[in-house]
């Protein structure tokens, strides 16, 4: 019978698989009703979401018990490709991706330098510049929401999106943290053989720090990406021409207090939406799962 | 010796430096700017009368609404957090191996999270838990007659907010996940080759390791608890209903300042909570050298 | 390496991004004679869409104007403008709601667009002089109403028949209304009436019924000194509550849409809305609906001509007269008005609503004839909410809400919101 060690995480000590072993094909059972049931459980609204897209919007809250559409209906998904005004779905979804890349790639590179230097470097005032970081966070965005706006206004970058997009590249409080942590479980013998080779701060930085947290940065950009894909109050201040519209935005012009609001249309354009940021998801998260290769260390 | 210094500190504000123009540039003038108006009555439109401590004192003194949306803030922050930090770090324990079904599951997990405060997850959460929602449905399926108002009970009402938050587990499990896979192997395997039995390699060898991103999980998760806004600003339809069961502190801030017209005592309601959260935090920072370790072992 | 280029190309990006919008703007400045007008709505996407197309009508019409234009849905719309405000960024034209017309107004926003009617740039010989000073706050006019709404008590006749109900709306009675939504509760198991919701709505209307009125002329106090009035209309809620024809603030505040309204899913005979949400009602379902006049109108002629929104000219805009054309193009011009018909209310110019009828869908003329029925009957309508107004809404519902769940009584409601409703509107004095 052939033996086979697996490697099976930090829970359980390795062992030995023998593939005629009926206690362990049991284990895996029992783990995947588990996980897969609670998985389900915890997908129910999302299911829901799906299934009311398919609906005709005045009967998505009547029927709102049976997850059933009848009749089913894939009409929501062109109206709500139309658009709105005359500005098809794909253009808001377009301007999405440009604001969601351009923040992701500047918000998740200059977290990484700034991280490097809390985390790494013994400079004067140190606390204090950390303490201001963490604070940014403290405060209510509703209240620095219109000082700020005077001062793009002064900048004249209303109706664009470089209010949205600039302030990424000087760092997120959030992902620096997160950083922070991550090259603090370094351990220091590896700049130390680094610099005893030669190696200045910079290199240090970008051939051993950066590559031994790719976790953190993996996850940065997925977070990064799915807040700004998200995020309702920027575009809402910053931009004025419906043709500038993110996805965020547009969703909510499908909704009216005073008419009847085109709930199908609205279900199914989430649903469209929801593609990129789980796309993102599954390809990024290899990177959370691959971890550090010991190997490439030494 | 000085030279060192003198150049380290020049590396060191080299690397941040990308923080320090931003600060100064977007949120230095805008944070003052509010902790000025925190002192005046400020209509948006007229210019800000200064009114010195009257802000602080209508709040403290005057105020019930305030010591309400305090005391919801404080029982979604407490109830909230450790529940979903612990689903957190649960779900990600089990989904730590190599595996192909395991990449599906983490999706499927962390879907709810993606979804976050959009309007669709508004209207479906209160689907689920109205009078004819599915919760109730549910119930009946099981032979239970009986209908779980929740929205007709303060209390209630701010619990399918909690468990909003809990749904949303999937970012925290996210980082939990990425700081599994960031110990290495070769500590389980030495410690499997001394015979230590399960319990054993997670607390003496997991849970010191991870320690670093427990503590980073439990400080965002504080902070950004405290300033949940839009969740509840889309399911009560920005009222902090019933009967302000559901009034978060964020909430009550714009209600105070782009209802009312009341920047002024907003922004004085803003700082007030900047200086909760820090105190908080700060708490959470020193009293972290008892419990988290560092690898790189630094003093 | 391949990291590094792609954060520079990313840096590239973004600045060529901001070269290019930085140049963009300046072409479209103020030279040879074109004129660009911002103007701002609120709405959902049947408005959008032909909204659009009447400005393209006007680009039209004038070729020296080009048109930007703004719109997103109720809450971000307010949201938005109080930054733009406070930074001196409004549009040209914006559209108004009397909840926020004082707040913009008497804070020095707004332009006074009396002069424009009076030298003619807005025409306003076929439009009643009563309906235009629904915009009015004091002497100033500023917003310029696009269109009324009165109240109404919309009916699902097939369940008043089938509970045996008739419903004479020329002369039934409070007591009447709650015979009747009882009769249906009792015969269909359904709810007689939706929630009267919001409070801040229906009691002042109801104030208007006994000869009284909810904010005082100055604007600084409540009308109506005696709080009997305020027990009785909430006894009334609360009788119907207890019967269960009448639902708990809780299944009131479920209700997310037109769509998941009770009239629609037939769980209740009658629903309290203003008058042009008959067509989102009617849209919806297949029963008989009727417009009625609400309880008691006739006495003191307590029916009113809602202005239900206004074209507003901030002061800041640099092309106020330009903006008072483009309105006038849009309250008198028929073209136009048979796309928005009335969609933002009935039209105020007579000369108009004669024009459309013709194009008018059944539902909408329904719509059209109440809205005149009630005219014939309707008193001047209540000025602009004061200042404060909004605190003073929040208030009432919190009380309106604390009675309905039975944590207080009507009587303690009366004087806490007396109280409440005085401190707020005495600081306008």
């Amino acid at each position: 019978m052939k033996t086979v060690t697996k490697d099976t995480g930090p829970l359980m000590p390795p062992t030995a698989v023998s593939y005629k072993n009926p206690r362990l094909k049991a284990k895996k059972w029992i783990y995947h009703v588990i996980t897969g049931g609670f998985a389900l459980l915890m997908l129910y609204p999302i299911i829901w979401l799906l299934m009311s897209s398919f609906k005709e919007s005045s009967q998505v809250f009547i029927t709102a018990h049976s997850l059933i559409p009848k009749p089913f209906i894939l009409s929501n998904y062109a109206a709500g490709w139309e658009g709105i005004a005359g500005q098809s779905f794909g253009v808001f979804i377009k301007n999405s991706l440009v604001i969601v890349i351009l923040s992701t790639i500047g918000a998740v590179a200059s977290s990484a330098l700034i991280a490097y230097g809390f985390a790494r470097i013994q400079f004067k005032w140190k606390a204090f510049w950390f303490a201001c970081m963490m604070v940014t966070m403290m405060l209510p965005h509703e209240i620095i929401m219109i000082p700020q706006y005077i001062i793009f206004a002064k900048l004249g970058w209303l109706n664009s999106i470089k209010p949205i997009v600039v302030p990424q590249y000087f760092g997120h409080a959030f992902f620096i943290f997160l950083m922070v942590q991550f090259i603090r479980n370094i351990p220091m013998e590896l700049d130390e053989a680094a610099r005893i080779d030669g190696c200045g701060r910079f290199s240090i930085f970008y051939r051993i720090i950066l590559p031994l947290i790719t976790p953190a940065l993996a996850t940065a950009g997925i977070f990064s990406f799915y807040w700004k894909w998200e995020d309702l109050i920027n575009p809402v201040l910053y931009l004025n021409s419906p043709e500038k519209y993110p996805v965020s935005l547009a969703l909510k012009l499908f909704l009216d207090s005073e008419t009847a609001s085109n709930w199908g249309a609205m279900f199914a354009m989430s649903v469209v939406s929801l593609l990129p940021v789980v796309l993102i998801f599954f390809l990024f998260q290899k990177y959370i799962v691959e971890g550090i290769s010991t190997s490439g260390l030494k | 010796m000085k030279k060192r210094l003198a150049s380290e500190n020049l590396a060191g504000y080299a690397f941040i430096s990308p923080f320090i123009i931003g600060f100064l540039a977007f949120t230095i003038i805008p944070m003052a700017v509010s902790l000025y108006l925190s002192f005046t009555s400020y209509d948006l439109f007229s210019t800000p009368v200064w009114v010195g401590l009257d802000n602080f004192k209508e709040m403290f003194t005057g105020d019930d609404k305030f010591w309400q949306s305090l005391k919801v803030t404080f029982t979604y922050v407490f109830a909230g957090v450790p529940l979903r930090l612990i689903f957190a770090l649960i779900v990600a324990m089990l989904l730590n191996k190599a595996s192909k079904a395991v990449g599906l599951y983490r999706t499927l997990f962390y879907l709810p999270s993606i979804i976050g405060g959009s309007v669709a997850v508004a209207i479906m959460w209160r689907n689920i838990f109205g009078n004819e929602g599915t919760l109730n449905a549910l119930l009946f399926f099981f032979g239970i007659d009986k209908k779980i108002l929740w929205y007709q009970d303060p209390t209630k009402a701010l619990w399918t907010l909690i468990f909003l938050a809990i749904w949303q587990f999937g970012s925290s499990m996210l980082i939990f996940l990425a700081g599994l896979k960031n110990i290495p192997p070769s500590y389980h395997e030495a410690a499997n080759v001394d015979g230590a039995n399960r319990f054993q390699v997670f607390f003496k060898i997991t849970l010191p390791l991870l320690s670093p991103i427990i503590f980073f999980n439990l400080v965002m998760q504080t902070i950004s608890a405290f300033m949940t806004f839009t969740p509840a600003y889309i399911i009560t339809k920005g009222e902090g209903g019933p009967l302000d069961g559901t009034l978060l502190y964020s909430l009550y801030i714009f209600q105070k300042a782009f209802n009312f017209f009341q920047m002024g005592y907003a922004s004085a309601m803003a700082w007030v909570l900047l200086l909760i959260v820090g105190i908080l935090t700060l708490i959470l920072f020193k009293t972290s050298k008892f419990w988290v370790h560092y690898e790189s072992k630094e003093d | 390496m391949k990291k590094l280029g792609l954060i520079a190309l990313s840096f590239l990006l973004l600045f060529s991004l901001a070269a290019c919008s930085t140049s963009g703007k300046e072409t479209s400045g103020g030279k040879d004679d074109k004129i660009t007008l911002r103007v701002a709505w609120w709405g959902g996407q049947p408005r959008h869409d032909y909204t659009m197309k009447v400005i393209e009508m006007y680009e039209k019409a004038n070729p020296n104007v080009e048109i930007e234009a703004e719109f997103a849905n109720f809450d971000d719309y307010w949201k938005k403008l109080a930054p733009m405000a406070a930074a001196n960024q409004l549009p040209d034209i914006i559209q108004m709601d009397t909840a926020y017309l004082s707040q913009y107004g008497e804070k020095g926003q707004l332009e006074d667009l009396t002069k424009y009617t009076e030298d003619g740039l807005i025409d306003v010989s076929s439009i009643d002089e009563n309906t235009l000073s629904g915009g009015k706050i004091g002497e100033n006019m500023y917003g310029f109403n696009l269109g009324s709404n009165v109240l109404s008590v919309i009916t699902n006749d097939d369940m008043l028949k089938s509970s045996n109900v008739e419903l004479n709306d020329e002369n039934w009675t409070w007591d009447d209304f709650v015979t009747m939504a009882t009769a249906v509760q009792k015969s269909t198991g359904k709810y007689g009436t939706n929630g009267m919701n919001p409070a801040d709505v229906f009691f002042p209307y109801y104030l208007r019924t006994q000869g009284e009125r909810f904010y005082n002329s100055d604007g600084n106090g409540l009308s109506y000194t005696d709080d009997k009035l305020f027990v009785d209309y909430f006894n009334l809620q609360l009788e119907l509550l207890d019967g269960e024809a009448f639902p708990t603030p809780d299944v009131q505040a479920q209700v997310k849409g037109l769509e998941d309204d009770f009239i629609v899913k037939g769980n209740a005979a009658m629903t309290w809305n203003w008058s042009n949400q008959y067509l989102g009602f009617a849209q919806l379902t297949d029963s008989p609906l009727t417009l009625n006049l609400p309880p008691e109108q006739a006495a003191e002629t307590a029916l009113f001509l809602k202005p239900s929104m206004y074209f507003s000219v901030p002061k800041s805009s640099e092309h106020k007269e330009e903006a008072a054309k483009f309105i006038d193009f849009f309250v008198n011009d028929v073209e136009a008005n048979k796309l928005i018909k009335g969609d933002r209310g009935v039209p105020v110019s007579s000369k108009v609503i004669e024009a459309i009828k013709p194009e008018l869908t059944e539902e909408e003329t329904k719509i059209f004839e109440y809205v005149e029925r009630a005219s014939q009957n309707a008193s001047q309508a209540d000025p602009p909410d004061p200042l404060g107004s909004a605190e003073v809404m929040k208030a009432l519902k919190d009380v309106s809400e604390q009675i309905l769940f039975k944590k207080i009584t009507p009587e303690e409601g009366a004087k806490t919101f007396r109280t409440q409703a005085e401190e707020i509107l005495g600081r306008n004095k």
